[in-house]
Order: C-alpha cells, then sequence, then structure tokens
C-alpha cells in the first residue's frame, strides 16, 4: 500500500469543479476526482483483482478483506419514509462488531444507508455530505434529493471498475416531498417507494412485500420496519446486533428506536402465543 | 470457504473435579442462511462417553450412526463396555480410514475413564489430541480457545463446570457468524447426566 | 493396510484406504463454490537423531498446528515401532501417527513370526514400501532410530519413500535449524551425555527459531543393552503454568450460579453396575 500517490483517475473534466485547487489530501478535499489511486498502469484492474470486495466471498483469497454483510431497508408512505437497518459487521465469518450505525445522517433532512463496504459506504456517504454543503453554500437552498443521489451515482461512474462496493439508499425529504433512491458501485440510480439491500434483503422483502401498504399509520409503518429487520437478522448469518430506525417528516429526519434484535425475538414469539392463546 | 463451515458449528469439551462437560451450538446453515435452530451435534455414546461432531450436517448424522452401530458391536463381541479411550481410538482409525475421501467432521470426545476426566479432539483425518483441562471444535476455534484460556479453571465442580462451559460457548458464539442460535450443555457424573438447552442470541 | 478397514465387513473386501467418499467429496467441491482445502494437522516439528558410542538418542519438539493455531502444546512426536525402535515423525499429524502404528503392529507380528527382535533396516524397509506406494500423498517425514545386533542405527526417511542411513539427521521445518547444531557440534564416538546434551540443543534451536515447533523437548535413549529411556518433556523451557498463574483473574471471571439463562433442564440417571444398554435410536 505504501507505492500510493496522487496521480488522478481519467475522469471526464466536466466532474472536476474548478473551484478547488486539487489536493493529494483527500480527507479535507470535497472534490471526488481526487481520491488517490495506485500508481500501476491498469489502476481500475489492479484494485479490481486486489481490493474486490463487492459481494459474497469474492475477497476470501485476497489480503485486504472487507467488513460487510448487512440488511438495510427503506420504504415511503404516506406519512414520510421508514429507514431502518440492522448493525452488524462482518469479516468472513467473524463479526467485527454488533454496533455499527448504518444509517449515516449526511445532513438534517437526508440520510443514506451503508450496504457493502462500510469504508466504501462511509468515505463516499460524507463525501457526500460535502458536497451537498457546497452546494448549499454556492446556491442558498437546500439539495433535492434527485441531485443529492446524482452527485453520488455521478462518483461512483467515475470509479466503475476499480473494486468500490456500495449499497445505498438516499432518503430524504425536499420541496418535492419524500423521495426515496438506490445508489450502488455500478452507478446505478433508482427511484422507487420499497428498497431493500444486502445478504439479509430477500428475508426483508419477504416481510415488507406482504405487509406494505402506502396507507400505513406511522406506528405501523415503524412496526413493519423493525419486523422486517428482525426476521432478517435471524435467518441471515451476516445480518445481527441493533435495529435501528429512522423516520423521514417533512422537517427533517427522526430517529425512532435503536432496539436489540434479541430482545425482539422474544417479544415477537410472546406476541404469537397471545395469538394461540 | 470450506465445506468444514458449511453448516457451521461450534463446541467445547471441558474437564471438571470427577465430572466432564460438553458443550454444543444448535445452528445447521447453508453457508449464510439459517436453516434450523435445533440441530444435534453432540451425541450419547454411553453413560459415561459423549461425542460433538462439528462439520459438514450430513456426516454428523451418518458418524454419529456408524459410532453407535460400533460400539454396540464392541460390547456385543467384547462382552464388556466400551471406555472413552477405546472410543477415542476407534473413532481416529473410523476417519484415518477414509484419508484420501474423508467425512468432513473434526469431533471431540468427552467422556468419564473409571471416575476421570478423559478429553480428545481430532482433525478431519483423526489426528487425536489428548488434553486435560479443555477441547475445542468447529467454525469459531479462535473464539474458543480465547475464552475457554480465560475462563477455565481447574477442578470445578458441576455446577461451576457448567457456567463457566456456557459463558465460553455463549461469548465465542456471538463474535461468529455461522454459528450460535441457541445451545446444549451436558454434565457427565458419574451418577448420571444432566442436560441443559441454553438460551442463546437468535442473531 | 487391513487394520484401518472396518472389522465387521467380510475379509474379502479390498483392503488399504476407504475411497466411498471421493466421489462424493469431488462434486461437493465442483457444484458448491465453497472449496475442500483439507485443514488438517501439521506437526510444523523439529525432530532429530544421532547415534553415540552405546546407542541412539532421538529428539523431538512439542508443537502441534492447524494453520496458524497451536492445536497441542504437549504433543508426542517420539513414537514406538518396537521395543527397540523408535520413530520422530513430522508432516501431517495423522499420517505419522497412523504410519508408525501400522508398521509397529506388523513389526510386532514379524517378531511372533520369526521369534528374534526387530532390526531397524527392517523397520525402515517397511516404512519406505508404504510411504513409496503413496507416493508422497501420506506425509510423514520420520527420523527412525534404534539399536539391534548389528549395532546402533540412525534413518531418515522422507514423504515419498526415499531414505538414507546417516550418523546424525534432522527433519521438519526446523530441520535447518537444529542441523546447524549437529554440524557445528557433532563428533565421532560421543558419550550418551554428550548425545543427548546436542541432541536437547538442537531441539532448542528449531523450537526458538522456527514458528512450526515449540513448547517442549522430548528425548528418547535406546542403547545397546537393550534398555529404553523416555524423557517425556526433557527440557521445558516454555512452561504455560508459571504464565497462567501469573495472571490475576478478577472475581467477576467466575461464573456465580444460575448466571447462564437455561431453557430446559434434565438429568438422566447412570445405569448401575456398569451394565450398558444398547444405545439405540
Amino acid at each position: 500500500m505504501a507505492n500510493f500517490i496522487g496521480v488522478a483517475p481519467t475522469i471526464p473534466s466536466s466532474l472536476l469543479d474548478s473551484h478547488i485547487t486539487p489536493r493529494p489530501d483527500f480527507t479535507t478535499c470535497t472534490d471526488p476526482s481526487n481520491f488517490l489511486i495506485p500508481n500501476v498502469t491498469d489502476p481500475a484492474f489492479y484494485c479490481r483483482s486486489n481490493f474486490a470486495s463487492a459481494s459474497g466471498d469474492k475477497d476470501a483469497q485476497q489480503v485486504v478483506k472487507f467488513a460487510k454483510g448487512t440488511t438495510t431497508l427503506a420504504f415511503k408512505f404516506n406519512e414520510g419514509i421508514i429507514v431502518s437497518v440492522d448493525s452488524r459487521s462482518t469479516m468472513g465469518a467473524y463479526i467485527a462488531s454488533q454496533t455499527v450505525k448504518k444509517i449515516i445522517e449526511i445532513n438534517p433532512f437526508l440520510l443514506g444507508t451503508m450496504a457493502g463496504g462500510a469504508a466504501d459506504c462511509s468515505f463516499w456517504e460524507r463525501n457526500l455530505g460535502m458536497q451537498c454543503r457546497l452546494y448549499e453554500l454556492r446556491n442558498k437552498k437546500r439539495i433535492s434529493v434527485a441531485s443529492a443521489s446524482k452527485l453520488l451515482a455521478n462518483t461512483m461512474n467515475s470509479y466503475r471498475g476499480y473494486g468500490l462496493s456500495m449499497g445505498t439508499m438516499v432518503t430524504g425529504w425536499d420541496e418535492t416531498g419524500p423521495q426515496l433512491y438506490y445508489v450502488d458501485n455500478d452507478a446505478t440510480r433508482l427511484h422507487d417507494n420499497l428498497f431493500s439491500v444486502g445478504s439479509g434483503s430477500t428475508y426483508a422483502y419477504g416481510v415488507l412485500d406482504t405487509y406494505y401498504r402506502p396507507d400505513l399509520t406511522i406506528p405501523e409503518a415503524i412496526d413493519l420496519g423493525k419486523r422486517a429487520i428482525y426476521h432478517a437478522t435471524h435467518r441471515d448469518a451476516y445480518s445481527g446486533g441493533i435495529n435501528n430506525l429512522y423516520h423521514v417528516q417533512a422537517d427533517g429526519w427522526k430517529k425512532i428506536h435503536a432496539i436489540d434484535v434479541n430482545e425482539l425475538h422474544y417479544e415477537f414469539a410472546d406476541e404469537k402465543n397471545e395469538m394461540v392463546a | 470457504m470450506s465445506i468444514l463451515a458449511y453448516n457451521g458449528a461450534a463446541m467445547i469439551g471441558m474437564a471438571g473435579d470427577n465430572c466432564v462437560g460438553i458443550a454444543a451450538d444448535t445452528r445447521l446453515g447453508a453457508q449464510a442462511q439459517t436453516v434450523a435452530c435445533t440441530f444435534q451435534k453432540t451425541f450419547k455414546i454411553s453413560d459415561t462417553i459423549f461425542v460433538g461432531l462439528a462439520g459438514l450436517g450430513s456426516d454428523v448424522q451418518t458418524l454419529s450412526q456408524t459410532l453407535k452401530f460400533r460400539k454396540n458391536l464392541y460390547e456385543l463381541k467384547e462382552e464388556r463396555t466400551m471406555k472413552p479411550k477405546v472410543f477415542s481410538a476407534m473413532l481416529s482409525t473410523l476417519l484415518y480410514e477414509k484419508r484420501f475421501g474423508p467425512y468432513f467432521i473434526e469431533p471431540i470426545v468427552c467422556g468419564l475413564q473409571d471416575g476421570v476426566p478423559f478429553l480428545s479432539g481430532m482433525d478431519l483425518i483423526g489426528a487425536p489430541v489428548f488434553t486435560d483441562d479443555f477441547v475445542v471444535s468447529g467454525t469459531c476455534t479462535a473464539n474458543l480457545f480465547g475464552t475457554c484460556e480465560s475462563l477455565y479453571k481447574p477442578s470445578q465442580n458441576p455446577d461451576e463446570l457448567f457456567e463457566t462451559l456456557s459463558q465460553c460457548l455463549l461469548a465465542s458464539v456471538d463474535r461468529d457468524a455461522l454459528s450460535g442460535w441457541g445451545g446444549v450443555v451436558h454434565i457427565i457424573t458419574k451418577e448420571g447426566v444432566r442436560t441443559r438447552e441454553l438460551k442463546g442470541r437468535q442473531d | 493396510m487391513s487394520e484401518f478397514l472396518d472389522q465387521s465387513t467380510p475379509s474379502s473386501a479390498p483392503s488399504g484406504f476407504d475411497f466411498s467418499l471421493s466421489h462424493r467429496n469431488a462434486t461437493l467441491s465442483s457444484d458448491s463454490k465453497s472449496s475442500i482445502n483439507m485443514v488438517a494437522k501439521k506437526t510444523g516439528t523439529t525432530i532429530v537423531g544421532t547415534v553415540f558410542d552405546g546407542g541412539v538418542v532421538l529428539g523431538a519438539d512439542t508443537r502441534a498446528t492447524a494453520g496458524s493455531e497451536v492445536a497441542d502444546k504437549f504433543c508426542e512426536k517420539i513414537h514406538y515401532l518396537a521395543p527397540n525402535i523408535y520413530c520422530c515423525g513430522a508432516g501431517t499429524a495423522a499420517d505419522t501417527e497412523k504410519t508408525t502404528e501400522l508398521i509397529s503392529s506388523q513389526l510386532s507380528l514379524l517378531r511372533m513370526s520369526t521369534q528374534s527382535p526387530s532390526r531397524v533396516v527392517t523397520a525402515c524397509t517397511m516404512l519406505k514400501r508404504m510411504l513409496f506406494r503413496y507416493q508422497g500423498h501420506v506425509s510423514a517425514a520420520l527420523v527412525l532410530g534404534g539399536c539391534d545386533i548389528s549395532g546402533p542405527h540412525v534413518f531418515q526417511i522422507y514423504p515419498h519413500g526415499s531414505t538414507g542411513k546417516l550418523p546424525y539427521t534432522t527433519m521438519g521445518s526446523g530441520s535447518l535449524a537444529a542441523m546447524s547444531v549437529f554440524e557445528n557440534e557433532w563428533k565421532e564416538n560421543m558419550s550418551e551425555s554428550e548425545a543427548v546434551d546436542i541432541v536437547q540443543k538442537a531441539i532448542t534451536a528449531g523450537i526458538f527459531n522456527d514458528l512450526g515447533s515449540g513448547s517442549n523437548c522430548d528425548v528418547t535413549i535406546i542403547r545397546l543393552d537393550g534398555t529404553v529411556e523416555i524423557r517425556r518433556g526433557a527440557l521445558k523451557e516454555n512452561p504455560v503454568e508459571p504464565l497462567r498463574s501469573m495472571i490475576n483473574r478478577s472475581s467477576k471471571f467466575t461464573m456465580g450460579k444460575g448466571t447462564t439463562a437455561v431453557l430446559k433442564d434434565t438429568f438422566v440417571k447412570a445405569k448401575k453396575g456398569g451394565e450398558e444398554d444398547m444405545v439405540t435410536d
């Protein structure tokens, strides 16, 4: 890793922000084009083959292993958006952490979720936060969710094939109301009412698709959000820990709860027993 | 990913004062997917012998039945009960017989031989390791070694042994994605076998 | 290899290793993404042997590893072959264990039929024939030593079946460290205490300079007069107990009764009088 030097990747000049002098210090830089890349003839291939973390066990034989494994979900309903996630981070079978914050507070009106490479998600969403703040300062108004998600998708597009791993949902409330976008490392950008991302997403979708209605009340929506995460954590080995749940409202997001999913197991088990009795 | 870690497992055998214990988790998975939370991995061979089979689920079941069959046959032929040391040797040869097409099992054997704790562990082709404190196997041996090295004390009574074993197991599987979802502990004494099912995390 | 076979099968069954699961295992590794990487226990080892005036001294470390984990801190690597012959093993633990066990039983049968003590060269030939037959797949690297009618002998045997008769030899991952001691200090017509000293030094060199070797030093002395001395843990330079007792454990590490949440508790009384019932399912 010592031979990483500040060579800029070939990025369309339209993406380069002329207001900012390119600096190799990427921690303070809002410009994604200044991300350091390895000094080799084909940096994309080098990154892809040495830092592949996109999904599954592609990094199994690689020296650099990534923290990953997740269930995240978000859905839009009449009263806003529910964003609900687990908190487990794994490196292979080892559970690296049970207390990861997978909902990233980009600013008081924008939320991003974390699935895939933990470092890739947190770095680029923090970077997105900086870009959004600059937008606010330049334009004297908040950025729309559509624009914010497009900024992230553009960044992902400029690093396509470099082996970044990110599956995120960008949500918030702007002039057009509540908005929900999905952005991943292929630079896919989707707009819809309901998404779930991560290794446990199939289990979460099962619950969500069964019980989702646009006219859910807020308590019903919160219950659905935590129920879907609980079922995913129960069946998926790489999801677990705490259920963090946020509600996106007109005046910004609110954190609703952080509950140990193990408590949910017994809560739902009691519920079932009562139904039988 | 190794076949040995396809279904996931964690188990410990630990010696106490005139007693011995075996603890195992109860998950059966298909890699990331948890298929069952009540899978049996520890088997009673006799009043004084228990075997724990960590590894491929189908081999766990095949081997547990083969072992019971071999043990019964031994006792009919020899007209004497099988001792843990003999059982361990039998299991070792059973595994080495398939040296070039092995069962994907790393077993542990726990028993009382003339009232004294007996512990052994093996790799998948039957290389035995005999210990007098504890033996571990499964998908989180590093975690299990860590907890056992910290919590193990010599000469524990059956109740103390149970608590130590349980806490070692639960703490280890809480840091392993492929094992957990409940546990079972058998404490073997001259008087009999106490079996307890543990309340473990369900994620 | 008939010893490895199920005694309940008819004697007409083919002898040797059982390959019945090989096809399944090949299928298993090809259709799922998972690979069958064998993580069998290895004895990343230092083993040595030397002759001296009145016999043979064998030495070994006592570490067994599984990957980067120490699987056993005090394992036995000097195996019994005959009353006058012992054998140090390096390589895959199961292979060294079972190969020496097998040859040991064949030697004892041979002694019964010939009514004479085993010769070291016989053991060497039996071992090399077996290892050659399996073309190195049975990965046992051995240092064979013993005394017979023709004096003290040390042999080295490689996993593919090649052998060498030498006055002193070292094998295993720590063999280079150990050999440096022998090359520096070995001389002809040593006394027993000199030989033991040099063997212990060589093993210690392996223990401290090779990561695969560790813990204690075992020594076995086989004398021309027929006596054998097995010194288990002749040198204990890495004692665990003092280290363990240095750890001052908080009383919180002692789990009180009732710490663990239990869902179900059952007790099955042991049957009296040693009479076992057949286990059924």
